[in-house]
């Protein structure tokens, strides 16, 4: 089997705390099942990209972005395990090389990324079902985002796992971090309409990007800045992948 | 043709910032041996090991293992050798027996094979009543029986053993010990390094004794003794168990270094010249109106070939 593979099915059997994912999928659905009818009773339905949607339904698009993030702390945690357990060091010292070892966690965190949002969205299918219409175009721009968002957020957190030398400062750190990407972002609030200080925010935050662009393929409200949102994500993705494999090129064993 | 020799270092030399670690070393192991890395703790033992399983890259010199080069031709060297680390090591969401599995299976070992050497090592390393246990929840010593094990489900032509038997009883430590001495009897080449002396004299070909991360000595337990174990030991035990006079009267004869009780209640007192003090330790009893019930000189073991080396080195500097 090839190398990969292997590598990939040993980071998500011996890294991922079951009880841990449970709650990351509970996490979004709360948003979507609590917060989006709680407040929906209070805020008419609003305007994006030329389609008209209730806020239930515009925090459920939302909320499935939120796994993400998700997926990005898993990334971190993955590493930081393997480097608190010896088995960092122990699966450098196997057949394998460094750029496996970093490449196979990004790719179980893609795919636990990508299985955690399509979990979270056929569970909220009740909510979303009512409005969807999602064409051929629609649906690669859902993967797309998907894909970018988790490979941006996965990076980002073996960026700091590598930075950090606690467990606890890296949980303390990325939550926060993570904190400050989901309420700067287009998951709760469309950004348009926040003040000018958290707009321009918003533009830097790739969560925002991720959302729009899984919003716009969801609900085909797909507007012409679609295409400048995909390129500011790849963008954003990329550098973010370049600064994770320099950092985890330095780590010293 | 197979190379008759499994590890080549010349002047191998790692410098951490200002830090010099492991100073210009160079030795040779032999295929089928059991190579002992001796040195007391921060000697380079560790880094050095680091640098021949090509984790780290030597700051200058040259290492071969296998034939292959450290710098060049790691991931070659990688697939035909094994390590057991100082550190732990383990998956902590895994379970004992699943975690030896997955170990195996990243190495490319076939499923049915994984199974039957599995089953084998729980067995031989009396593993059987945690191997349904979380690795989380293993103690230090059954972790470590563990990380032991597991590095046996794959093959390889070479071992690194790098203070294996951290935290194992004697009997489980023994048990191991033996089963590395099989697996060298098939082929096996082991490269160890260990701070208990009986056991690299148990296990040990040839032993390499390592200070400041300079090698000082390459020779077998038997010729280090003979060469390096002058410093000897008069053993004695009271008829009346322990006397804290008699004790001291000792301590004061001249060409006695060091006085200590034993386990067992008797005394060992070191000296470079044990039938000189025997006369006087048997005129500080009587003299105390106490009896020597036993008294014989022990003979020298690593430990004192080993401390007689590193000290005189450490008063050359």
């Amino acid at each position: 089997m090839n190398v990969y593979a292997r590598l990939v099915y040993r980071n998500l059997r011996a890294n991922l705390d079951r009880i841990t994912v449970f709650f990351e999928l509970i996490f979004p659905l709360f948003f979507i099942f609590i917060q989006g009818y709680g407040l929906g009773g209070i805020i008419p339905p609003f305007e994006v990209g030329g389609v008209t949607l209730s806020y239930p339904l515009f925090l459920a698009a939302g909320a499935v972005t939120l796994t993400v993030i998700n997926s990005g702390t898993n990334a971190g945690t993955q590493l930081w395990f393997d480097r608190k357990n010896g088995m960092f060091e122990q699966i450098l010292m196997g057949p394998f090389t460094r750029a496996q070892y970093i490449l196979s966690i990004i790719l179980a965190t893609l795919i636990l990324g990508l299985a955690s949002s399509s979990l979270v969205f056929l569970i909220a299918l009740p909510v979303l079902g009512a409005s969807l219409s999602v064409t051929t175009s629609g649906a690669i721009l859902v993967a797309i985002a998907i894909f970018l968002g988790t490979m941006f957020f996965g990076t980002f957190a073996i960026a700091i796992s590598v930075a950090l030398r606690s467990s606890e400062t890296f949980q303390i750190v990325s939550t926060f971090a993570f904190f400050i990407f989901l309420f700067v972002s287009t998951v709760f609030y469309p950004a348009n309409l926040a003040p000018a200080a958290i707009r321009a925010a918003s533009l830097l935050n790739p969560l925002t990007y991720t959302t729009d662009i899984f919003r716009a393929g969801l609900f085909d409200a797909i507007t012409p800045t679609i295409v400048l949102e995909l390129g500011v994500l790849s963008v954003e993705a990329v550098a973010m992948f370049v600064v994770a494999v320099l950092a985890f090129r330095r780590i010293r064993v | 043709m197979k190379s008759d020799i499994a590890i080549s270092v010349s002047d191998l030399e790692k410098r951490f910032d200002q830090k010099t670690a492991v100073d210009r070393i160079s030795f040779e192991t032999r295929s089928g041996e059991v190579f002992g890395f001796l040195g007391p703790n921060g000697a380079g033992k560790t880094t050095t090991i680091k640098m021949l399983t090509t984790l780290l890259r030597p700051s200058s010199g040259k290492a071969t293992v296998l034939g292959l080069n450290v710098v060049s031709e790691g991931r070659k060297i990688r697939e035909r050798i094994g390590v057991v680390q100082q550190q732990d090591s383990f998956d902590q969401g895994l379970r004992t027996e699943t975690s030896m599995d997955i170990y195996g299976f990243v190495w490319g070992v076939p499923k049915e094979v994984r199974k039957r050497r599995i089953d084998d090592l729980i067995q031989r390393f009396g593993m059987q009543e945690f191997r349904k246990t979380p690795c989380a929840d293993l103690s230090s010593g059954q972790r470590r029986r563990l990380q032991v094990a597991r590095e046996f489900v794959h093959d390889m032509d070479l071992l690194f053993l790098d203070e294996p038997t951290v935290g194992l009883d004697a009997i489980v430590r023994r048990n191991v010990l033996d089963f590395f001495k099989e697996r060298v009897k098939g082929g096996l080449t082991i490269f160890f390094t260990t701070h208990i002396l009986e056991e690299a004299e148990y296990l040990c070909d040839r032993i390499a004794v390592i200070n400041h991360g300079r090698i000082i000595q390459v020779d077998s337990p038997q010729n280090l003794k003979r060469r390096f174990g002058s410093t000897k030991a008069v053993e004695f035990s009271l008829l009346e168990g322990t006397s804290a006079a008699l004790e001291e009267k000792v301590r004061a004869l001249e060409g006695v270094s060091k006085l200590a009780q034993e386990q067992s209640g008797s005394y060992r007192a070191t000296t470079s010249k044990p039938e000189a003090v025997i006369p006087g330790i048997y005129r500080a009893a009587e003299g105390l109106r106490l009896t020597i019930s036993s008294i014989y000189i022990a003979e020298a073991t690593l430990e004192d070939a080993f401390i007689s080396l590193v000290t005189d080195e450490e008063t050359r500097k």
